[in-house]
């Protein structure tokens, strides 16, 4: 398991080294995809196998699909090679190293809690942990599956009227 | 955990970094994937520490949305294209000049 996190972890920082620094779109893409499946592979190691089916079905496969479709769509010499300003990469990198020795402090001086939950990795195993996320989807969480499924309708009009050739 | 969470920390601000230095509308929103990912991450790495469930269940809230937001952003990217011929974000200038 140790081991796994590490090949894991390397390989979801190094591809997402790569997003960033990489000129062409297709490639930051491509990269992307290996990211997310370095991440569903994090999921299987903490026992939950339904997010790493559901990370690589929906954000390696629909929405990976869709911003490929769409470079494709745009015109990929006039978008290749877009740089960036010496002083961007210079307050942007200032911004990001910040950002992160924060949350590494806060991460490792902060009090760690005790377990409090009852879903021991014991009992999500024998439970099955697909079935554990149903039955809270539909009766804990009822009312923000609904609104999700709004929220979903309302984007796919907004696609819709923002692709649009007259608006 | 904290392994976790410094690895979702350290994809968070690779994807920030990203957002604030790539003028690529389409690397940015790419980048904005990265910070979910790392998010999601986090949320797991904790709801699987503390043994609860809802972190999980947040994970696939946070999917969806992130669906949405893909659906809306490449839209967006589309109209720009069409007006300016380019994807870079600092043609978007007009309420500047």
């Amino acid at each position: 398991m140790e081991a796994l996190f590490y090949v894991f972890s390397f390989i979801a920082i190094f591809s997402a080294l790569m997003v960033v620094t990489m000129r062409n779109p297709l490639t930051s893409a491509l990269y992307l995809v290996l990211c997310f499946f370095a991440l569903a592979g994090f999921y299987v190691i903490l026992d939950m196998q339904f997010l790493a089916a559901m990370q690589i079905l929906v954000y390696a496969g629909a929405i990976m699909v869709l911003v490929v479709l769409v470079i494709m769509l745009l015109n990929i010499s006039r978008i290749k090679n877009i740089g960036s300003d010496l002083h961007q990469k210079i307050i942007g990198g200032l911004i990001s190293l910040i950002l992160f020795a924060e949350v590494v402090l806060y991460i490792i001086n902060g009090a760690q809690k005790k377990p409090t939950g009852i879903f021991t990795r014991a009992l999500i195993k024998k439970i099955g942990n697909t079935q554990i996320i149903g039955e809270f989807l539909f009766t804990e969480y009822m009312l923000p599956f609904e609104i999700a499924s709004i929220l979903l309708f309302v984007a796919i009009i907004g696609a819709y009227l923002f692709a649009k050739k007259k608006y | 955990m904290n392994n976790y969470l410094i690895v979702a920390s350290i994809i968070f601000c690779i994807g920030a970094l990203g957002v604030i230095v790539r003028k690529n509308l389409i690397v940015v929103f790419m980048s904005l994937e990265l910070m979910f990912n790392a998010a999601n991450l986090g949320f797991v790495a904790v709801s699987n520490r503390l043994n609860l469930i809802s972190g999980d269940i947040f994970v696939i809230f946070v999917i969806v949305v992130a669906a949405a937001e893909a659906a809306i952003a490449l839209g967006i990217a589309i109209a720009f294209y069409r007006e300016k011929g380019t994807v870079d974000i600092d043609k978007a200038n007009e309420l500047k000049n």
